[in-house]
């Protein structure tokens, strides 16, 4: 276990990013890494926070409210324990500091940003989310981070068991928490990011985090988000995906709201015959927030694209899907869909969703659908036919839009503990 | 009586379907009601499941003596009527075998019954969709989600065999059927006759009949019954066609 926890206070000005202060202590990264955080933090001097003004926070900026001045990162240890059994290779990143349970996994090597080769560092400086200059927080995170994971799966690897990476944060203070993950040609992996938040009534806490991807060539990779937000904190966090020639791309975006929760989920197909299938669900109450960011951009032809989203939203709380799909004129004989399907609990409750098409082809396949509303009357009636009671109809039917997402997901006990959280959720919501 | 139907009308967007109808049903009866395309057959298996989209304009229900008409859909059903669709529901992510399970549990908690344990359940489930010739993975499936036809009219046979209603009423559920198909699910309403239930079929066709050997069969036209009989009426019907009783040609169609 290194010890990585910031000591000085962060500094949040009330315009610029940049005032998100450089912690001057002495970073033990290598050059490459510092010199990029540099370049980083030189770009962040004219960007400054999002407002309701800037198109993609919209929704989401009066939410931000950073604070001024956010407390040191707390020390508290962690008490990790998993709300669900699950054979696999755990790393816990909590409040910065790293535990690897085993680090002796065939075809699979783990480090730790503070120990990366110079060639190393090169793919982690090439990922979506580093190379990105539309996403002002990862930024943040760029300049800040301490220190991060590194998986790399070997060339034709098949890694025995998921491996789970647990960003954990526990009380006041801001993280930064970074991840990078390549997986080799013809490899094929499955990777769980959690998101473990805790912060009470009283803390100030503000998560930002990154995981940036490759997959090679004839390479699978399964991903599952989770983010299992508790209490009041605010978290905004970026996925990178780079695509190569026929690689497979499947990712399972499950999570709460908390006071901000924000998900950049950002897929570049670089190379022909490359594949993704996005599947999220998202369920909000009280005041909670949660905004999806999506973009998938074919550059190579024959690439084909799948998204569904289920949202649903209760009380008081706000959902964005924001859902883009950019065609790069090269990229003919492109497949994409995208079905966002959206659920409004209550009459305060509000969602919003964007499809966005940009298409620079002309021999492509593209559809989008959005729907936004209360249940379908039939499939109550048909229920009631039966003897079941409205109320119990609609807790049923409820359960039923997102479960058809949550049940896809590869990994059974995840998609068991995620029935689980969300009919107690949504059965309390009835009630 | 179990079922007695008295003068009743009844309307969908301002337009009247029914226009006094009368029917009896005892139990241990077996009852075909035919007729043309727009005779108002499927808008009286609708309105006696409770279908809220039909306004009833006049006349009365009773079910064993209660007032069908006045009870919520749902408590039609606990009581033991019914309705196997014409057009069954999909509902993606509700999987057959939860939705069999709260339905069942209604209906015993309706009768002062304790509720099935999960392994008792789970065997009459089996047994019941093995009766439909269906494999049993379909309960862990969506309702109906991605069926055929077929399958989904087996799905309902599977439905009305878990619940063992005391009237069971069968929309067209011979329609779109291959003849495997429909001896399966004659085989499964014979499987449930008994002196204590009654079946009303809704049918376009005789063939059902020679499967399903009904007590009376019905003619319905214009929103009422404008001929009654025993089976042979099913057989003249079939025969001499719907002009023979002086309904036009463009009604059959």
């Amino acid at each position: 276990m290194s010890n990585l926890s910031k000591g000085s206070k962060s500094n949040i000005g009330a315009q610029m990013l940049s005032s998100i202060t450089f912690d001057e202590t002495t970073s033990n990264l290598n050059a490459s890494l510092q010199s990029f955080r540099q370049i980083k933090k030189e770009k962040l001097a004219s960007v400054s926070i999002p407002t309701r003004k800037t198109e993609s926070w919209k929704y989401s900026a009066k939410r931000l409210k950073l604070a001024d001045q956010y407390p040191a990162l707390s020390t508290q240890m962690s008490n990790y324990q998993t709300a669900y059994d699950l054979d696999c290779h755990q790393i816990l990143i909590s409040n910065e500091r790293v535990t690897l349970n085993d680090s002796n996994i065939e075809g699979l090597s783990v480090k730790q940003f503070l120990d990366l080769s110079e060639a190393e560092t090169k793919q982690v400086l090439s990922g979506v989310i580093a190379e990105s200059n539309t996403l002002p927080f990862a930024d943040v995170n760029a300049v800040q981070f301490q220190n991060g994971i590194f998986l790399k799966v070997e060339d034709n690897a098949q890694i025995d068991k998921p491996v789970k990476v647990v960003l954990e944060h526990l009380g006041h203070g801001m993280s930064f928490p970074r991840i990078f993950v390549f997986v080799g040609k013809n490899a094929s992996f499955e990777l769980i990011e959690e998101l473990n938040i805790t912060a009470d009534e009283t803390s100030e806490a503000f998560i930002n985090s990154v995981c940036d991807i490759t997959v090679s060539e004839n390479a699978q990779l399964r991903y599952i988000r989770m983010n299992i937000d508790q209490g009041k904190c605010k978290h905004v966090g970026a996925t990178g995906v780079k695509l190569l020639r026929n690689a497979r791309f499947n990712s399972y975006c499950m999570a709460l709201g908390s006071e901000l929760a924000r998900h950049d989920l950002h897929v570049k197909m670089l190379e022909p015959g490359a594949e993704c299938d996005l599947n999220g669900v998202c369920v909000t109450r009280d005041h909670q927030h949660y905004d999806n960011h999506t973009c998938v951009e074919h550059i190579a032809p024959h690439c084909t694209s799948n998204e569904t989203y289920r949202c649903i939203a209760d009380q008081q709380s706000s959902i964005v899907f924001n859902g883009r799909i950019h065609i790069h004129p090269d990229a003919q004989k492109s497949l994409g869909s995208m079905s966002n399907k959206n659920l409004l609990l209550s009459s305060k409750a509000e969602i919003n969703s964007k499809p966005e098409l940009e298409i620079y082809a002309d021999d492509v396949k593209c559809a989008h659908g959005t729907t936004m509303g209360q249940l379908d009357q039939t499939e109550v009636y048909y229920l009631k036919t039966r003897g079941i009671s409205a109320e119990q109809a609609k807790l049923m039917l409820t359960l039923g839009f997102v479960l058809e997402v949550v049940r896809a997901a590869p990994i059974e006990s995840i998609a068991d503990y995620w029935e689980q959280q969300l009919t107690d959720i949504l059965s309390f919501q009835a009630n | 009586m179990m079922l007695n139907i008295q003068n009743l009308q009844a309307s969908i967007d301002d337009k009247q379907i029914l226009n006094g109808l009368n029917l009896e049903v005892k139990a241990g009866e077996v009852h075909a009601i035919m007729g043309p395309n727009g005779s108002g057959k499927s808008t009286l298996s609708q309105v006696l499941a409770g279908n809220n989209a039909y306004e009833v304009t006049g006349g009365t229900a009773t079910f064993q003596g209660k007032d069908l008409l006045d009870m919520p859909t749902e408590d039609r059903a606990r009581e033991g009527v019914f309705l196997a669709f014409q057009y069954p529901v999909e509902i993606p992510g509700v999987s057959n075998l939860q939705f069999m399970k709260t339905a069942m549990n209604n209906i015993r908690r309706h009768q002062g019954l304790d509720e099935m344990n999960a392994s008792t359940f789970m065997k009459l489930a089996k047994a019941k969709i093995q009766q439909v010739d269906l494999d049993p993975s379909f309960l862990k499936r969506g309702v109906n989600e991605g069926f055929s036809g077929g399958e989904k009219k087996r799905n309902e046979i599977m439905q009305m065999l878990m619940l063992e209603p005391k009237l069971a009423i069968l929309d067209e559920t011979d329609s779109g059927l291959d003849i495997d198909a429909l001896k399966v699910v004659a085989e499964g309403v014979n499987a449930l006759r008994s002196p204590e239930r009654a079946v009303i079929m809704i049918t376009h066709y005789q063939r059902l009949l020679d499967y399903i050997v009904p007590d009376f069969v019905h003619v319905l036209a214009n929103g009422k019954i404008i001929k009654s009989g025993g089976k042979e009426l099913a057989l003249e019907l079939e025969e001499k066609g719907y002009g023979w009783l002086g309904l036009s040609d463009d009604e059959e169609a």
